[in-house]
């Protein structure tokens, strides 16, 4: 019998030590949980606003606010309110705006979401579709430091992977002119500059088309059903929810010659390497170039592996593999049909 | 910046201003500009002629990657090595096997004449001579033959389309391409096939490649391989076809090891190494004739005589430990078989028995010396004077220890997927200076070993096999 | 030239040393793109046998031996193939590092003669980092197997550096290599490498930052090579540079490559 006691009172003891220990006990650990997510809304909150006055200029409303972090509006004013005495947002007509310092956060934030949606896509090589839910998470421990080896280490991108420019360290963000490409002319070439990644559904059903930043379309039949593209080889039948998630502006004049992509080319085909696709960015696109696969190279595909991936390219007097996902990345132009072979 | 920048962070401040002020694809015009300046020159220095000989080589090529016959062809010609070298192996090892017994017979006579105590005489002559012996014979004819005919291979230029061959399988896996190079190394040493990770770039498929490379069966495990295939499987066939079945069981495990690599791989990359295949670029070098002098040299002395110079190095102080265990008596049966009983229960659940477990146990610093191991446990040190032809070895070990074509089938499933040896596990620390993946990739086959002949012999007893 | 070289003069006086390289008077560096044959050239100069295989990627780590030549010890260090100094994939950054920070006396680089093209881009590369370089090209004999020539006297002119053909696995033109590294560490040879002028917004923010370069690192080798690096974001240059490792390196190298052990030679030609 007094074991028992004796065995409740030491290990009642010990769950209370734990309980009140300093950095590792449960108080503690729940303390940090509630900040960090504390924290994290606070961020999710600015960006939002730093969006809403992006795009429009106008001051986000309560309402939108608490749709977009998923809040009852009790909380959020709560939150808003909080946020207002550190000085972050202030109240306007309408609802919030950014103050200088608030917008100096949430640039920082957006900075870290951008970097890290980069880095997934270059070097972890992680599906365009699946980058933003984990850069969401990933973009909370933004530590400047950090954030400036990374972005180092990515050789310092200008936009993410669906196109929108990243907030420089000194908390710059460049403009973008485009517009949604339901208000796009027909047979006008435009580039793509910018996907919208939300809502994921409609986002993920544009990555499957495999439309990229960068990529140089031109619409072919605008009916009220559908939406009708072209990049020159594949065409995209798109519904306009879709269209009107695709931001495009000016095509470059030089762009536009790019035809065809490397999977094209068929057995014994020759042609000339146009360009790399804007979207294969990183070590990838090093390697390419370091391969030889630039603007002008003659290359031949000569040998399909089984189903047909990898493909083996003869570039530059080299036999060079190369799988389905990296040739579909580089655009290649008709080799001119007098030239022969050196 | 502040003025008490040091000259160092000024420069980079400089750095980042003007990169910001560049064009965007100036990495790229960069490469560009290179590659135009390297065109021209090529074009004043290289004259192509106009005889063009080399189709015979992309002939050759197209055969070898043929979407249909590519991978075919590839296991018969590795059906054909270890054909070669089971056959040709098969003579020698047995003569110098006569020549090691006849050497021991000579010094035990010798030294019991001079009156030396018997536990000297045994310890040196059927402890470590006999392990020294067994090694040599068991391993040296099959690695003569099969280093040089390997290393023709590689010096050929066919790696990289084996490697081209297998990349979509590596590529289902989340893995790379080239895990296919490191893993032909793997045949050699699987440390050596460590190293060679090196060339994969990705640091995620790199780690893939350092812990998959374990079920490469390696050059240590062959003469396992070989043996059981030859004692086992071949054994109910006509004598004319021993080689050739034998050769076939092994390429079977080898496939099999293949098959492992590929669903470990790609377990990895969907848990704790998850991510996408990166990219792919190889390129497939030419062939080129071979020069047979350099294969000679690399794949007999380096190769060669360096396993098997690692081999004696165990295999001694192996024999001792056996001579001793199995010499030293506590009760009325050695310290070898309380071990090895103790062991038993364990191994009859995965098919196995107490002795081959506690040859694993002694064989962890090289796997070469299990069989050598094994066979001295089972022989009884000191009672034989001879080493039994491989169909006597038969009759004893399904007569006097109960083997089945179970314990040989799951004996050989187990050999190919237990955890590497010390050297390997060394090297894996080298490479990956992380003790979590190390100890991942020297416990997870051993649990994978266990798991899978725990499953064969439990399926195989429900079938009334066994 | 075509006959083997065995015989001739130059051979004459090639005393392979293994991994013997105490005391050794230069130090050079074998470089190229992945399987043209640096190894080979390695063990035909050394005497050691450092695996070569048909594909590119055989050699991973660093490998040094050392051979003596009228009189003179040389240590030859063989790195892992590169297709580039511009990307960083870690066997890339051996070569690359030792190239950069190692200043060897001598850069040999090693291309592969029927695939030119891809090999000079290179050539060029290291030529911005270093003027003292010689080009072997290697492979001769499978050229001319595909019917290829190679005009070496017109591509010595072009890149201003000695260039030698070779076909290093029949020990065709090893000589005429020997000559050459002689007379380039010995300051006979004269070299005027070409160096490729980047496009002109580049090639105006290269000049920009020379200057404060020459403040942060002084007495740099190459400093056009680092500004570029910098220009690329290249972390490694950074890092090196904030941490004064850049300036130092040079120096500390050097003893590293004094100071060298037998053990890491072995485990380089296992
Ligand atoms: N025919 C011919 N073959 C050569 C010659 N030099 C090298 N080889 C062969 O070319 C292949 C590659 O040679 P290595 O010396 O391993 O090439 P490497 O440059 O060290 O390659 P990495 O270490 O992968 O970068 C080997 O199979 C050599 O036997 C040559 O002059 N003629
Ligand atoms: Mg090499």
């Amino acid at each position: 019998m007094d074991n028992v006691v004796l065995g409740v009172v030491i290990v009642g003891s010990i769950g209370a030590i734990w309980v009140v220990l300093p950095r590792i006990g449960a108080l503690a650990l729940w303390r940090r949980w509630r900040d960090d997510r504390e924290r994290h809304l606070a961020e999710d909150a600015l960006k939002f606003i730093h969006a809403r006055e992006w795009r429009g200029g106008r001051p986000a409303t309560l309402e939108g606010l608490a749709g977009a972090l998923g809040l009852p509006s009790r909380r959020v004013v709560f939150l808003a309110k909080r946020l207002e005495t550190r000085g972050l947002i202030r109240s306007a007509a309408g609802g919030f705006r950014l103050t200088i310092e608030g917008e100096r956060l949430a640039l920082s934030v957006i900075r870290a979401h951008r970097l890290w949606e980069r880095f997934l896509v270059d070097e972890a090589r992680m599906p365009l579709a699946d980058v933003h839910a984990e850069a969401e998470r990933r973009e909370h421990d933004a530590d400047a430091a950090k954030l400036d080896a990374l972005e180092t280490l990515l050789g310092h991108p200008t936009v993410d992977p669906h196109g929108d420019p990243i907030p420089t360290g000194r908390g710059e963000l460049a403009r973008v002119e485009s517009r949604p490409l339901t208000d796009w002319p027909t047979g006008q070439p435009a580039q793509i500059v910018h996907l919208e990644d939300e809502p994921p559904a409609l986002f993920a059903q544009i990555a499957a088309e495999g439309l990229r930043p960068g990529q140089i379309v031109r619409v072919v039949e605008a009916t009220p059903e559908r939406l009708t593209l072209s990049d020159g080889g594949k065409t995209f039948a798109l519904a306009p929810v879709l269209a009107a998630n695709i931001f495009v502006a000016e095509a470059p004049a030089a762009g536009e010659t790019v035809s065809r992509r490397l999977t094209a080319l068929r057995r014994g085909e020759t042609a000339l390497v146009g360009a790399l696709d804007q979207g294969l960015q990183g070590f990838t696109r090093r390697r390419l170039l370091d391969l030889g696969l630039t603007p002008g190279a003659r290359i031949t595909a000569e040998l399909p592996s089984m189903l047909g991936d990898p493909v083996a390219y003869r570039v530059r007097g080299t036999l060079i593999a190369l799988r389905r996902d990296q040739a579909e990345q580089v655009l290649i132009n008709e080799a001119e049909p007098a030239s022969q072979g050196v | 910046m502040t003025n008490n920048a040091t000259p160092a962070e000024r420069l980079l401040a400089q750095a980042d201003l003007l990169r910001q002020a560049l064009p965007g694809d100036f990495r790229d015009t960069l490469v560009q500009t290179l590659y135009h300046e390297a065109e021209s020159m090529a074009e004043k220095a290289v004259q192509q002629g106009g005889r063009k000989r080399w189709d015979w080589d992309s002939t050759v090529d197209r055969l070898l990657t043929s979407p249909i016959f590519g991978l075919p062809l590839m296991l018969a010609i590795l059906s054909l090595i270890f054909w070669l070298t089971i056959a040709g192996a098969n003579v020698p090892s047995a003569m110098l096997a006569e020549g090691f017994f006849w050497v021991e017979a000579q010094g035990v006579a010798l030294f019991t004449s001079l009156g030396i105590p018997w536990w000297i005489t045994g310890f040196l002559w059927d402890g470590v001579f006999r392990g020294l012996g067994w090694v040599i014979s068991v391993m040296l004819p099959p690695m003569a033959i099969f280093f040089p005919l390997f290393t023709f291979l590689e010096d050929l230029g066919y790696l990289p389309r084996v490697a081209f061959n297998m990349d979509w399988l590596f590529k289902k896996a989340g893995a790379h391409g080239k895990q296919s190079l490191t893993m032909a190394m793997g045949f050699g040493c699987n440390a050596a096939g460590i190293i060679a990770t090196r060339v994969i770039d990705s640091p995620r498929e790199r780690l893939i490649a350092i812990l998959t490379n374990n079920f490469v069966p390696c050059n240590g495990r062959f003469p396992t391989l070989i043996m059981l295939a030859t004692v086992f499987v071949a054994a109910s066939f006509p004598p004319a076809l021993t080689s050739v079945i034998a050769a076939g069981s092994v390429v079977t495990v080898v496939v099999i090891g293949i098959i492992f690599t590929l669903v470990i791989s790609g377990v990895l990359s969907r848990t704790v190494l998850r991510g996408e295949a990166s990219a792919f670029s190889l390129e497939l070098p030419p062939f080129r004739r071979p020069n047979l002098r350099q294969i000679l040299y690399t794949s007999l002395i380096d190769r060669t005589i360096f396993v098997l110079w690692r081999a004696i190095q165990t295999a001694a102080p192996a024999g001792a430990a056996i001579w001793l265990l199995a010499n030293i008596y506590v009760g009325d049966t050695s310290l070898a078989w309380h071990v090895a009983n103790a062991l038993q229960p364990l191994g009859n659940l995965v098919g196995l028995d107490g002795v081959i477990l506690l040859a694993y146990i002694i064989a962890i610093p090289a796997n070469e010396i299990v069989v050598p191991t094994m066979m001295m446990m089972y022989l009884g040190v000191g009672m034989m004077t001879d080493m039994p032809a491989y169909s006597e070895m038969h009759t004893m070990l399904v007569g006097q220890y109960g083997w089945t074509t179970l314990t040989a089938v799951n004996l050989m499933l187990f050999s190919l997927l237990h955890n590497p040896c010390a050297t390997t596990i060394m090297t894996m620390w080298k490479e990956t200076r992380s003790l979590k993946w190390t100890t991942l990739g020297a416990l997870g086959p051993l649990v994978i070993a266990f798991a899978v002949t725990f499953l064969v012999a439990v399926v195989a007893r429900a079938f009334g096999l066994g | 030239m075509t006959e083997d070289c065995a015989t001739c003069p130059a051979n004459a006086s090639l005393a392979q040393m293994g991994v013997d390289v105490s005391n050794f008077d230069y130090l050079i560096a074998l470089a190229g793109n992945p399987n043209t044959g640096k190894s080979t050239v390695f063990n035909a100069l050394t005497g050691l046998r450092q695996h070569t295989g048909n594909w590119p990627g055989k050699t991973v780590t660093r490998a040094e031996g050392g051979y003596q030549f009228q009189n003179k010890r040389y240590k030859l260090v063989d790195l892992p193939g590169t297709y580039s100094l511009l990307s960083a994939s870690q066997d890339e950054e051996i070569a690359r590092n030792f190239i950069l920070f190692g200043q060897p006396d001598c850069t040999v680089v090693v291309n592969d003669a029927t695939c030119l093209e891809r090999n000079l881009n290179l050539v060029l590369q290291v030529l911005e980092i270093t003027d003292r370089a010689v080009v072997v090209v290697n492979l001769m004999d499978e050229a001319r197997r595909k019917d290829i020539a190679v005009d070496v006297r017109a591509l010595a002119r072009e890149l201003g550096v000695p260039v030698v053909a070779a076909a290093a696995r029949s020990g065709e033109g090893l000589g005429d290599i020997l000559a050459a590294v002689r007379d380039v560490v010995t300051g006979q040879a004269s070299v005027q490498p070409k160096r490729v002028q980047a496009h002109p917004a580049l090639e105006s923010a290269i000049r920009d930052l020379l200057p404060l370069i020459e403040q942060a690192a002084p007495g740099l080798p190459n400093p056009r090579w680092v500004a570029l690096r910098l220009l690329d974001g290249d972390l490694r240059i950074r890092q090196a540079l904030l941490s004064g490792e850049l300036s130092e390196i040079a120096a500390r190298q050097r003893q590293a490559v004094r100071g060298f052990s037998r053990k890491i030679a072995l485990q380089g030609a296992q």
